[in-house]
């Protein structure tokens, strides 16, 4: 029998509707769980039981009398440290923010309060949200649940390891570069990065306007699916926020991918593969096979002015961001932070403008030439077998760290210069034992169709359903 | 002047920030690559003298 703490999202929620398990008992579980790990993993930030406790009580005591449930009524949830919620803390994982306490609420956990959930944690990540393997200075490097001593990915670390652990039933990520997926794939959950402007970015700690995005971080494409269509959708108090209608993400999963055409690059993504990354991906691309898709080999367009661009409008705009703690508290931050901060004050206006000018039309010839040849990319998350926190340490390694340190995310920072949405699932176990993640992407708005295949991908494999070794037997 | 110290100077001069550590320095000397892979792309873009509207385009090549 499945702990309770294990159980998937939209099983719990669904458990809870029809008043199988209380309210009490997910978070008494959670809790639990938490206990058990969090010496081992260092996954949250703060934990307020007390308030979630009262909200657990409210939740029963709401479905006790007859009121209608939400689709996440009950569910206790713990999200990344950087989602502004009145009068809880709000670190953004650094120590300059160490005391922030939030007097508003973003728009985002208002939706999932509205369909029912509540917090119970802020959850580790990287500092202000600027790494991909999850090294935190100020609250201590968050842990891999497979092996302790590898990253989780970052910048989303808590999120990831979380959710692999049963801390938490999904959690909100952010993904910039790739915040959402590198954890996703490294703690071997499954996460999903919208399309740009299809999640509200209201109340939540910014690093670059431009290329910032919130999704969540679940055990399936299911789960993301039931996040997804909680908060997706327009949003007055952010007027960067599409008003793109929102469908049921859940109808879409019918394991049905017959007519759907999988590109896989030839000329980017996988090329600076190891073998035993790509091995699990030509695996993932047969149980995709069976369920229907065809499979495409293609060289993909324009990659060389992508990846030209792709870092000057994140690290320019986080540089603009953070300026006045720079001058002011440059020694508050990580040392692999504020060196990776400095050299954005020396990218020309002209750089930023260029890069930012060329993303549309781009995006409309790589559209233009991939998407009238296939519907979805197959590309591995990670193109490296998991590298551990001392391999990538800056802080503390010598130089050279710098390039092993950015290479986790090479995979998926180009989606986020084009906007597209991408999702990771777990594929496959590296010779390390550490998880590989197979990462799908689409066309802007496409996000039903991505989760889809990953739906597809997980009623024929087992990846999602396997717990790391933290997990108590 | 080299690219490093060059580099150093412009960021005191506009922004009257210094490098905070040496691996802010070796981040700093790299963005050499980022020059060269701009110029390599230089020329190769027929669009680059559009406007555009990334917004828009989501729209436009949406599923």
């Amino acid at each position: 029998m499945t702990a309770l703490a294990d159980l998937g999202l939209v099983d719990a929620a669904d458990a809870v509707a029809r008043r199988e398990v209380s309210s009490a008992a997910l978070l008494d579980a959670c809790l639990a769980r938490l206990e058990v790990v969090n010496p081992t993993l260092n996954a949250t930030i703060w934990v307020d039981r007390e308030r979630a406790q009262k909200a657990a009580q409210a939740a029963d005591a709401a479905l006790a009398a007859g009121k209608p449930a939400g689709r996440l009524h009950g569910i206790p949830l713990a999200h990344k440290d950087m989602y502004y919620q009145a009068g809880l803390p709000c670190t953004c994982g650094s120590a300059i923010r160490r005391d922030f306490v939030p007097d508003i609420t973003c728009t985002v956990v208002e939706r999932l309060s509205a369909a029912g959930a509540y917090s119970f944690a802020g959850l580790n990540m990287a500092e202000f949200a600027q790494n991909p393997t999850g090294h935190n200075r100020a609250f201590g490097d968050c842990h891999n649940p497979w092996k302790p001593p590898y990253i989780t990915g970052g910048s989303s670390s808590g999120s990831g390891a979380a959710v692999a652990s049963g801390v938490t039933y999904a959690s909100l990520g952010s993904d910039t570069g790739g915040s959402i997926r590198l954890p996703a794939s490294a703690c071997g959950v499954t996460g999903i990065k919208p399309t740009q402007t299809r999640v509200s970015r209201y109340g939540v700690m910014p690093l670059s306007f431009s290329a910032d995005n919130v999704g969540p971080l679940a055990r399936s494409a299911r789960d993301c699916a039931r996040i997804l269509s909680v908060i997706a959708g327009a949003d007055p108090k952010d007027p960067t926020s599409a008003s793109e209608p929102v469908p049921d993400y859940e109808a879409a999963l019918t394991g049905d991918l017959r007519g759907v055409r999988i590109g896989v690059p030839t000329n980017a993504f996988t090329t600076i593969a190891e073998p035993p990354v790509m091995a699990a991906l030509e695996a993932a691309l047969k149980v995709l096979e069976g369920r229907g898709a065809a499979i495409v080999r293609l060289d993909l367009p324009l990659m060389s002015a992508i990846s030209a661009y792709v870092g000057v409008i994140s690290r320019a705009e986080g540089a603009a961001i953070h300026s006045r703690w720079m001058r002011e508290r440059a020694k508050d931050y990580a040392p692999h932070l504020s060196a990776r901060l400095y050299g954005g004050y020396a990218i020309p206006a002209t750089y930023y403008v260029e890069a930012l000018a060329c993303r549309g039309p781009i995006l409309k010839a790589f559209a233009a030439e991939v998407f009238g040849t296939v519907d979805l990319l197959a590309t591995p998350t990670i193109p490296t077998c998991l590298p551990t926190l001392a391999e990538t340490d800056i802080d503390h390694g010598p130089p050279g760290t710098e390039q092993r340190f950015m290479a986790v995310s090479v995979n998926t920072r180009p989606f986020n210069y084009l906007g597209l949405p991408a999702a990771s699932a777990p594929c496959g176990l590296d010779p390390n034992g550490l998880p590989i993640g197979l990462q799908i992407a689409g066309r802007p708005f496409a996000e039903a169709r991505v989760l889809k295949a990953v739906d597809a991908y997980q009623r024929d494999t087992d990846w999602h359903r396997r717990r790391p070794p933290v997990v108590p037997a | 002047m080299e690219f490093l110290a060059t580099t150093e100077a412009a960021i005191a001069a506009w922004h009257d920030i210094t490098p905070p550590n040496d691996a802010a320095r070796r981040m700093a000397a790299d963005l050499a690559s980022t020059v060269a892979a701009f110029e390599a792309v230089r020329g190769t873009l027929r669009f680059e003298d559009e406007p555009s509207s990334f917004e828009a385009v989501l729209q436009e090549v949406k599923e």
